[in-house]
């Protein structure tokens, strides 16, 4: 899955990011249209969202705090990548300034706090903190299965360093319980389950071979003493 | 383009056809011989084309001067409408304007300054607006203009350079190998239009980065090669700031693989020419020298590699005990990432101006970026502790390991993921500056099997060309 440049991105959208439409006010729609069908049909396009931004960044007065939260949370399915840190950057810091806008700053806070535990792979404390606060199912009301995704890019990332796992764990970091998290590791994951340990395919980065890196060695690199010595003798 | 002109850019389309930069003339011409009130214009209007000409040289040389840092507001003004007076009349007259430039270093230098003075306004209008009760007739000038040295017309005139020029589509042409002046088009060919265009783009790079957009800072570089060859390496100032600001994007995008090959790539680039470059041209870079030091160790403190000998050694001289610490890493290294960070980082601006009714709610953004690049810090800070017990072993219990380092074993098994994951990163390979295949950048890799993790680690073995060629010098000298 691309979140940088997703093959779902139409033309129109295309000719906004590589043109000098991206500062034209008026993209402001066409755009936030679109992460409107991102957020509906599960994909993401963080080229296209940090154009928004940009928008966004240059005329304040367009700003819509929901589509800002709701690229925010779409930059967090994307995780580990730096997608979520990236859109940051493009956010105003004066947005960020408490008493400005009473529920913005309080909103962001609360979904970096999130990146930062995602990031971190504390996956247990991730599902305890979004179920900590009613605040958390308003911002992500407006992604389809953003839990889904989430279990998803985890399983994947479990993948790439786990042989074997206990499910107790895994369901910690599923943050299901025991019919749900059974249901998604067999049938989504497609794992093997064996006296409560979960069995992983093996897969090129959970194999952890030995490897020699070894110097590469040409003639090329030889050439400035060859010539060297041709030119002091003759 | 419709869009860039919303702020009131101070550009006019060309179809307006107007004589704006005729009346600039004349007006500049009044201001130099003074012409005492109420004496007509019929006398300025009679001015020969030979005065006009000597004037608008003149008025390119200027372009290129340094303003005074202290200067002041008035004169910070002035120097942002000579900038749109001069611009718009290279790129709206009558077709391109028969100039040469002044020297070879002069595209470099207006484009440089013009930057320079917009980024050293913005940071000026901050810190006026946060000092509530103080400059009150500055703050009052500020306020009523606030489309002055604005971001838009900024940007604008970059942007219009780069097309006026057909830049793009001459480097193409170049990359393929053919005839850049077949596609350079009647300004293009002109070496004024041609050396601006090029060296606007650097100059978007600059300016993107400084709003916080690296991933766009980036892409701006598409159409250039970076290579000896390019045309910004005979320019040593514009060759040194275009990889300060790639590497800079770099690590902000959390590359550091590439952000180090970049800045050692400079770095290594100024020690060897440093004898040849005995001039003031070399007096400027000193500053963003130390500064790309700084980001190396940061750099290096994320992704440890073996770095350029040279490099190596002047990194250990100037910041010895920053390193340390930061390869250390924990929550001691947090305030030393933090100092480098402020010394290094280019003075980011806001794109908008401040609010000048609120103090309080004006941020400086170079807080802003850098507490965001904590976050990723933080998230890592472990990683040097849990790498150095992992070599240790070939297989190792998580519960003992996590015994040895006095944590919670859930706790390190967030660790092990964190640096399992930031072991894979997209690294360049060729084609544009964003692109690049996810290699595994570490030498040590590990895989768990329950609680128990298996760890190899990749045996370079030793290199012995550049040692030979080293010593084989030393006996021939």
């Amino acid at each position: 899955m691309d979140s940088e440049d997703p093959q779902e991105r139409p033309e129109e959208i295309t000719s906004i990011i590589n043109g000098l439409e991206r500062y034209n006010p008026e993209a402001v729609g066409n755009l936030e249209e679109y992460l409107r069908h991102q957020c509906e049909h599960r994909y993401t396009d963080s080229n296209a969202n940090r154009t928004l931004l940009k928008l966004y960044q240059l005329n304040p007065d367009r700003v819509k705090d929901e589509v800002i939260t709701n690229i925010l949370v779409k930059a967090l399915t994307c995780f580990p990548s730096p997608q979520f840190s990236l859109a940051m950057h493009l956010i105003p810091p004066s947005i960020l300034a408490p008493n400005s806008r009473a529920e913005l700053p309080e909103a962001i806070a609360k979904l970096r706090e999130l990146s930062n535990q995602l990031q971190g792979s504390q996956y247990a404390r991730f599902w305890a903190t979004l179920d900590s606060d009613d605040l958390y199912a308003d911002l992500t009301t407006d992604i389809e299965g953003f839990e889904e995704l989430i279990r998803i890019r985890i399983a994947t990332l479990i993948s790439h360093a786990y042989r074997e796992i206990e499910m107790s764990i895994l369901e910690q970091w599923l943050g299901m319980d025991d019919a749900d998290a059974m249901k998604f590791v067999t049938e989504t994951a497609g794992w093997k389950v064996e006296n409560g340990i979960v069995k992983i395919p093996r897969n090129p980065e959970n194999e952890a071979k030995k490897s020699e890196v070894r110097e590469d060695v040409n003639v090329d690199m030889f050439s400035r003493v060859v010539r060297r010595a041709w030119e002091e003798t003759a | 383009m419709s869009g860039l002109r919303n702020g009131s850019a101070p550009m006019r389309s060309i179809e307006d056809d107007s004589d704006v930069e005729e009346e600039a003339l004349v007006a500049d011409y009044k201001e130099q011989v003074q012409y005492e009130d109420g004496e007509d214009l019929d006398q300025v209007n009679s001015m020969t084309m030979a005065q006009q000409t000597d004037d608008i040289q003149s008025r390119l040389v200027a372009a290129a001067q340094p303003l005074d840092f202290s200067a002041p507001l008035e004169v910070k003004f002035q120097s942002y409408d000579a900038y749109c007076n001069l611009f718009h009349f290279i790129l709206n007259s009558e077709g391109p304007v028969d100039l040469e430039p002044p020297s070879h270093y002069w595209a470099w230098d207006v484009i440089d300054e013009f930057i320079y003075q917009f980024n050293s306004f913005s940071s000026y209008r901050l810190r006026i607006a946060r000092q509530a009760r103080e400059n009150e007739e500055e703050r009052q000038i500020l306020r009523e203009n606030p489309n002055t040295w604005g971001c838009y017309s900024v940007l604008n005139v970059l942007y219009s350079l780069i097309q006026r020029s057909q830049i793009l589509e001459q480097l193409n042409a170049m990359k393929r190998n053919e005839d850049p002046a077949a596609v350079a088009g009647p300004y293009g060919s002109k070496t004024l239009y041609k050396m601006l265009g090029y060296f606007s783009i650097i100059g978007l790079l600059r300016v993107h980065c400084l709003l916080g957009d690296f991933s766009l800072a980036l892409k701006t570089l598409d159409d250039m090669e970076l290579n000896k060859k390019a045309m910004f390496a005979r320019v040593m100032a514009a060759h040194f700031t275009t990889y300060y600001y790639v590497g800079f994007s770099y690590m902000m995008m959390h590359r550091y693989a590439d952000a180090i090959r970049m800045f050692s790539h400079i770095l290594v680039y100024v020690s060897r020419t440093k004898n040849f470059q005995k001039n003031a041209q070399y007096d400027s870079i000193t500053k963003k020298n130390d500064q790309m030091y700084a980001l190396i160790a940061i750099c290096v403190a994320f992704h440890p590699t073996r770095l350029d000998d040279t490099i190596h050694t002047a990194l250990r001289e100037k910041y010895g005990d920053q390193l340390l610490k930061l390869q250390r890493g924990g929550p001691e290294s947090l305030p030393i990432f933090e100092e480098l960070f402020k010394v290094a980082c280019p003075k980011f601006i806001s794109p908008t101006p401040p609010d000048f009714d609120n103090p309080e709610a004006n941020v400086d953004p170079v807080d802003h970026h850098l507490s965001v690049f904590m976050d990723e810090v933080k998230t890592n800070m472990f990683s040097p502790t849990v790498k150095s017990y992992l070599r240790l072993y070939t297989t190792m219990d998580l519960k003992k390991l996590a015994g040895f380092l006095e944590v919670q074993p859930e706790a390190l098994r967030s660790y092990l993921l964190v640096n399992k994951q930031r072991t894979k990163q997209l690294r360049w390979t060729d084609n544009g500056l964003l692109d690049g295949e996810w290699v595994n950048v570490s030498d040590l890799d590990y895989a768990m099997q329950g609680d128990l993790i298996h760890i190899s680690e990749a045996k370079v073995g030793r290199k012995l060309v550049d040692w030979y060629l080293r010593n084989l010098s030393r006996t021939y000298n």
